[in-house]
Parts: C-alpha cells; sequence; structure tokens
C-alpha cells in the first residue's frame, strides 16, 4: 500500500471508532432511563421516617471510594493517550482496586441488613432499595470484570487499537456509573436520613 | 495514534484536559463532602436541607460531565448532546411524572386530621 492508501485506511477506521463510541453513548442515555425507573420506583415505594438503618461514614467512605476510581480512570485514559502503558496498567490497577473495595463494602451491607431481617422481601420499600442499589452494584461488578479483561489484554497486546478503544468506553461506562451513585447518594442515603 | 482520542470523540480537542479531571475531582470532593456535613452537622429545616443537597447533586452531576465525560459545545459532537438531552427529558418526565401522580394521589386519599374532623362532624362519625 502506498502512504495514501494507508492514510485512507486509519482514516476510515477512525470514524468506525468513532461511530462505536457514539453508539455506546447512546447505550449509556438508555441505561439513564432504566435508573430513573428504578429511581421513580424507589421514590413511590419507600416508607420515610422509619428507623434509619444507614450509617452515613460507612456510606460516605463508599462514595469517596467510587469517585476516586472514576478520577484514577481518567488518569488511565490520559496516560493511553500518552502512549505510556505502565502507567494505563498502574491506573487501571488503581481503579479496579478502588472498585472491588466499593463493592465489598457495598456487599457487607447488603448481608448485613439481610441478616438484621430488613432483606429484600419484608416490604415494597426493601424491595425497591435492593433493586436500585443492587442494579448500580451490578453495573460496578461487570465493570470490574471488563476492568479485569482489559488488564489481561493490555499486558498481553499492549496499547493497541482494539485496547484503547475499549478503554475509552470502559472510562465513559465508569464515569457514568460513578454520576448514577451521585443520585444514589443523595435520594436514598442523604434524604434517607433526614 | 498521537490524536485518536481526539478523533474517535473520547476526548476534546483541548491541551490542558489533566487540570480539567483535576479540577472535576476537586470540585465532586467538595459536593460529596458538603452535602455530607450539610446532613450530619448542620440544622437546617428539612426543606432546605433536601435543596441544598439536591443542587450540590445536580452541581456534581454537571461537573462530572463536563470535565469526566467531556459534554461540551465543541463541533461535531451535536449528535452526542441531541440523544444526552433527549434521554434527560425522559427522565424528567419518568420521575417527575411518577411523582407528581403519587403526591396527588396522597393528597387526595390521604386526609388531613382537620378534613377528617369536618368530616366526622359532617357525617355523625363513620
Amino acid at each position: 500500500m502506498n502512504e495514501e492508501a494507508l492514510y485512507l485506511t486509519k482514516v476510515e477506521s477512525h470514524a468506525a471508532d468513532a461511530r462505536t463510541v457514539f453508539g455506546f453513548w447512546t447505550y449509556l442515555t438508555t441505561d439513564c432511563v432504566l435508573f430513573a425507573a428504578l429511581f421513580s420506583v424507589y421514590a413511590v415505594l419507600h416508607v420515610g421516617g422509619g428507623v434509619n438503618l444507614f450509617s452515613l461514614p460507612f456510606v460516605l467512605v463508599e462514595t469517596l471510594l467510587l469517585l476516586t476510581s472514576s478520577f484514577t480512570c481518567g488518569l488511565a485514559l490520559l496516560a493511553a493517550r500518552d502512549s505510556q502503558k505502565a502507567a494505563v496498567m498502574q491506573w487501571l490497577g488503581v481503579t479496579f482496586v478502588l472498585g472491588a473495595a466499593f463493592l465489598a463494602l457495598e456487599i457487607s451491607e447488603f448481608s448485613r441488613l439481610v441478616a438484621s431481617g430488613h432483606g429484600p422481601q419484608l416490604n415494597g420499600s426493601f424491595s425497591s432499595y435492593f433493586t436500585l442499589v443492587g442494579t448500580h452494584g451490578l453495573h460496578v461488578f461487570v465493570g470490574l470484570l471488563w476492568m479485569l479483561a482489559l488488564l489481561i489484554a493490555l499486558s498481553r497486546r499492549g496499547l493497541s487499537r482494539f485496547n484503547l478503544r475499549k478503554l475509552v468506553l470502559l472510562a465513559f461506562f465508569w464515569h457514568f456509573l460513578d454520576i448514577i451513585w451521585i443520585f444514589i447518594f443523595t435520594f436514598v442515603y442523604l434524604t434517607g436520613s433526614l | 495514534m498521537n490524536h485518536y482520542f481526539e478523533q474517535i470523540g473520547a476526548l476534546p480537542r483541548k491541551e490542558n484536559i489533566r487540570t480539567m479531571y483535576i479540577v472535576g475531582f476537586i470540585l465532586s470532593l467538595f459536593c460529596t463532602i458538603a452535602a455530607y456535613m450539610a446532613v450530619t452537622q448542620m440544622q437546617l429545616p428539612r426543606l432546605v436541607l433536601i435543596a441544598v443537597i439536591v443542587f450540590l447533586a445536580l452541581g456534581q452531576c454537571v461537573v462530572q460531565g463536563i470535565c469526566f465525560l467531556h459534554v461540551n459545545g465543541e463541533k461535531g459532537t451535536r449528535m452526542k448532546r441531541t440523544i444526552l438531552f433527549s434521554a434527560i427529558g425522559v427522565v424528567a418526565i419518568l420521575v417527575g411524572g411518577s411523582l407528581w401522580i403519587m403526591i396527588n394521589l396522597n393528597a387526595r386519599m390521604m386526609p388531613g386530621d382537620a378534613q377528617m374532623e369536618q368530616y366526622m362532624q359532617n357525617e355523625d362519625g363513620f
């Protein structure tokens, strides 16, 4: 291939990747609608003024873990832009650890609630709570699996075009999950404690 | 390779993106901790407190949207914004509509003490 043909191939592949990113963006907005539905159900079904079962400092720690992981995920993306493979893997590893810590705290809170007889089967209030927060947790879990797969792919093939594309989509997904968590933190935990 | 992220619309075409991430992180930390402190430390009326934390949540959402997800007025990202704003419209209808219906239902189906007193007097009890 001559130089012009190579250039054209590159432009076409970038246009294809731009469509992939746009498609993923569209998926994220539909996921927003899913969470909006779950938030509505929670708003309708939850009973206010009951005994407050949530420990706010505990939830604050969860929130800060997820927020910091969102930031470090962005740093991984920036390192990839600067073609620093080691830094990408390092920041992605930090993101993974923070995300896993978040999920571990969430699971311990769930099991504490279930153990004290406040499981999802108790009433509509707890059903909607577990559905909303659990769906977010499931997303985080999927994100962690994805991150692990990407770390393996990065170590084997480095900063290839496909790995970069996966990293971009993962970063979008992870930032999106943190934005959803802001609303869970505010509307479920903070207003729930008033 | 150098401009791959810019070309596929993942990062804006600016120089100081690292600063954007850092500023976004600091502002988000501020919003989170301010909301937490407002609820745990300050003795404000319930409605004021709710207004404050909702404002902080929306502010943090906008900050992260701009600094982390790079929603901006850049050329060539119009479709991205269009999709986002239509989703926000659906979300607003879904959440706002549910609350509207349920608050309305609550107001109509759950009489207050004064209303109940009036009813008892008018009807000689139940």
